[in-house]
């Protein structure tokens, strides 16, 4: 079965690449704009792993995060932050709100591509 | 002499004239008596002449006498005395009349060099006076001067926050028309909580004797703002020492930040506005680009979408940066005020506060660290924070604690319970803290430590809120001297069943309370009259050091203290000179440890001073007692060195101040909470195991020692 990812971002000019990338990697992609789209995208169907901006409307990206860590049935599911916050303590913040990773834009297509592959163990 | 010697002489002379003089007269009656009776006149009538002229004669004679003596000694006497009263109150120039009293011998003389001397004196002391007078009106000059020109406001207050002296760059930057007036209280110009923070710090600095060592001496930094809230002023307070150290004032100088702090923001504000506002830009564009070059086989249709996404965004990236750099060209920089803070210092502050508010029960654990950061700020954002999560999680028991990790010092507030979600924690940072703070932010105070905080689970069904600080900037001054370690000592009964042990022993060692003491000592050989000078304890609970309740004392060791050894414990006889001996504070430690374990490094030696006092104390520590040297022997049997510092340094615990009893007690605390974990991987779980692994430590270690 087709790996899912979930792009959460509210910004249409990165969501396109993303979205765009993760199909062509092969995943099976949904868009959420903000913080509640995301969560309930989460309820509908549990993703594989999720790009989360942390400056989202509504709930940001940090709540996001934690409120998926804080329920036992979603602890597989591997979440990527993507932010322009860049400084180390905002890193760290990120890593203990239990993200698997911490990414500052920009970034990389190519190793972000890798990375999500890697996460999902599809090589 | 001569003179007094012939003063005497002629006062003796005089009254000898009297004594003869009345017997002549009684006799000459009682001899004119009898011829007159041999001659036949009328006894009665003899007896009345004779007896009533002797008598008129001697009343004669007394009152002649009395006349005399007024002229020539009472009245010369008054003289003098008036003359002496004249030069002493009034007149120091007044001449004391010598010829009125030729017949007092050498007193008028003396009586008028006296008074010549004291006129003399009298005018050196006036010309030195001038003169001290002049040379202090030049300084005082001086220092109108200096303060008048300083670019700092200057206030000196008394310790009731009167003002004794002020300049008038004060008055501007205080925003005060007309006059600040003296003896006035500070308090009526600016918000007084800032201030009284700074003074509690560095008196607990003066009393503890830190100034000494620290970097800024008596002195503190921090900000605060006028009373109306209008102006943010950053502030400098110097505690004045009078001669035996004791803090009678306090100078404070102000330099009005209101613009250099909106700057300041304005600074910070931008900087993440072009960190941040110009990463996303950038990203999207690199996603486009790069997505394209590596499809080329991509269709019409989103090959336009993305030459539009790049154009859209380079062109945007432009504008903003333009507008950016316009910006901050306009900004002039400036700097907010921070120093190293003992984070015991900082956290007992936020303890007070929530106690006395709302009764919220806080406690300090783990060991007390150097952090940097603006105290008063912290203790706003920390008393905010706690209040928000009281009401949230809906618990009345929090712990504070400052860990140290290799980028950050963590402090965390600790409860049982949930962790408050990332966005309602968020919430709480924009309300406006303390009105003395000129509407500061909790999230600007998070701004100006360029730290976050967030709220998250830990082991135990616990939550934390972890805000981490800056490291102190000046660990060089707070780290520990190397020094060499008490040898070992090896006590058999020690470690032997004691009466309290019995209904201790088969409990866990996570469940029991230990009191982890040290004591400082003259010297290594109790028995050979060396004594305790310093006594100190913290306790452990359920696994948690409370930092908060410890136990220091200084003890008056009833002898001096032995230069050689103040270098070990830096306590120096006059910090002890007025200290109760260990007979009083010996039973004051008992009641502080109660019915805990014991638990010291090397701990024979310092059961060895207590057991030598308890008689004299009239108190008995039956307690059990916990060794952390032989639990280290026990759990790191390879390794060679035991003593605390190497123990520390195995358990990655960073130590900083000196060696004091306090400072070592929270340090051998810290040791033996993470050995209970080692000793429990190794089956140690009850007292009783404890202790049995010691002993076996004492023989094999007094084994070695035979050899």
């Amino acid at each position: 079965m087709k790996k899912s990812v979930l792009v959460v971002d509210d910004e249409p000019n990165i969501v396109l690449s993303l979205e765009f990338l993760m199909k062509q990697a092969g995943f099976d992609v949904r868009v959420a704009h903000d913080g509640d789209e995301a969560l309930a995208a989460v309820k509908e169907r549990i993703p594989d792993l999720i790009l989360l901006d942390l400056m989202i409307p509504k709930r940001d990206g940090y709540d996001v995060c934690q409120r998926i860590r804080s329920n036992p049935d979603w602890k597989d599911i591997r979440v990527i932050m993507l932010t322009a916050k860049g400084r180390e303590i905002d890193r760290e913040k990120g890593m203990a709100l239990g993200a698997d990773e911490y990414v500052t834009k920009p970034f990389s297509t190519r190793e972000l591509t890798e990375r999500v592959k890697e996460l999902l163990g599809a090589g | 002499m001569f003179f007094n010697w012939s003063f005497r002489i002629r006062i003796a002379l005089f009254f000898a004239l009297i004594g003869l003089a009345i017997p002549a007269i009684v006799s000459g009656a009682m001899w004119a008596i009898v011829q007159g009776i041999s001659e036949g006149h009328d006894p009665g009538g003899l007896v009345f002449i004779w007896g009533g002229g002797a008598a008129f004669v001697l009343v004669a004679l007394v009152t002649g006498i009395g006349v005399l003596f007024d002229i020539n000694v009472a009245a010369p006497i008054q003289g003098l005395i008036r003359d002496l009263e004249t030069v002493t109150h009034a007149n120091p120039e007044h001449t004391v009349d010598v010829d009125a009293g030729k017949h007092l011998g050498g007193l008028p003389s003396v009586a008028r060099d006296t008074a010549e001397t004291m006129a003399r004196t009298q005018r050196n002391v006036n010309a030195l006076i001038a003169e001290a007078t002049k040379a202090s009106e030049e300084q005082k000059g001086r220092l109108e001067a200096v303060l008048r020109d300083l670019h700092q406001g200057v206030v000196i207050c008394n310790l009731n926050h009167e003002v004794l002296l002020y300049n008038g760059r004060a008055l501007a930057i205080l925003h005060v028309a007309g006059d600040l007036g003296l003896g006035r209280s500070l308090f009526t110009l600016v918000n007084r909580q800032p201030f009284f923070h700074a003074l509690e710090r560095l008196t607990n600095r003066l009393t503890d004797g830190r100034h000494k060592t620290h970097k800024d001496g008596l002195a503190a930094s921090f900000v605060c703002a006028t009373r109306d809230g209008r102006y943010i002023l950053q502030c400098r307070m110097s505690l004045i020492l009078d001669q035996a150290e004791t803090a009678t004032g306090y100078v404070i100088t102000f330099e009005d930040q209101t613009e250099e702090l909106a700057a300041l923001g304005r600074r910070d504000r931008l900087m993440r506005a072009a960190l941040e506002e110009t990463r996303r830009p950038v990203a999207n564009l690199r996603a486009a680009a790069e997505t394209l070059a590596s499809n080329p086989e991509m269709n019409e249709h989103f090959r336009a979408s993305f030459a539009d996404v790049i154009f859209a965004e380079s062109k945007a990236l432009g504008d903003r940066l333009d507008s950016l750099s316009k910006e901050y060209q306009e900004i002039i920089t400036g700097h907010w005020p921070m120093a190293d803070v003992y984070s015991a210092n900082l956290l007992n502050c936020v303890v007070r506060r929530l106690r006395d508010k709302e009764g919220i029960e806080s406690v300090i654990t783990g060991l007390p660290q150097w952090l940097h950061g603006d105290s008063h700020t912290l203790v706003e954002l920390l008393d905010r924070i706690i209040h928000r999560a009281w009401d949230h999680v809906d618990v009345s028991a929090f712990d504070l604690e400052v860990t140290a990790d290799t980028n950050h010092m963590n402090l965390d507030v600790v409860w049982k319970g949930e962790p408050i979600p990332s966005g309602t924690l968020d919430s709480w940072l924009d309300g406006t803290l303390d009105e003395g703070l000129g509407g500061l932010t909790a999230r600007d105070v998070l701004e100006h430590h360029k730290t976050q905080l967030w709220s998250q689970a830990v082991a135990g069904g616990m939550a934390r809120i972890r805000l981490p600080l800056p490291l102190p900037r000046d660990l060089a001054s707070v780290t520990r001297p190397k020094l060499p370690p008490r040898p070992e000592f090896y006590d058999f009964g020690l470690l032997q069943p004691r009466a309290s042990l019995r209904a201790l022993g088969e409990t866990s060692l996570h469940d029991l309370r230990y009191v982890v003491f040290d004591t400082e000592t003259t010297g290594l050989q109790p028995s050979q009259g060396d004594e305790i000078i310093s006594i100190a304890g913290v306790r452990i609970v359920n696994g948690r050091l409370l930092t908060g309740e410890s136990f220091s004392e200084l003890v008056h060791p009833g002898k001096a203290i032995p230069k050689g050894s103040t270098r070990f414990h830096g306590i120096t006889d006059g910090m002890i000179a007025d200290k109760p001996s260990i007979e009083v504070i010996l039973p004051r430690f008992h009641e502080y440890v109660s019915d805990a374990v014991l638990v010291a490094h090397n701990a024979a030696f310092d059961m060895k001073f207590l057991g030598l006092k308890e008689d004299a104390a009239g108190v008995h520590f039956d307690n059990p007692v916990l060794d952390t040297l032989l639990l280290s022997v026990f759990v790191h049997d390879h390794k060679e060195q035991h003593t605390l510092d190497a123990c520390a340094e195995r358990f990655g615990i960073r130590i900083q101040g000196r060696h004091t009893a306090l400072g070592d007690s929270l340090v051998t605390a810290e040791i033996f909470l993470r050995m209970i974990e080692l000793l429990e991987a190794r089956g140690i779980n009850t007292l009783d195991d404890a202790i049995q692994a010691s002993n076996e430590i004492v023989e094999v270690r007094a084994r070695q020692e035979e050899f």
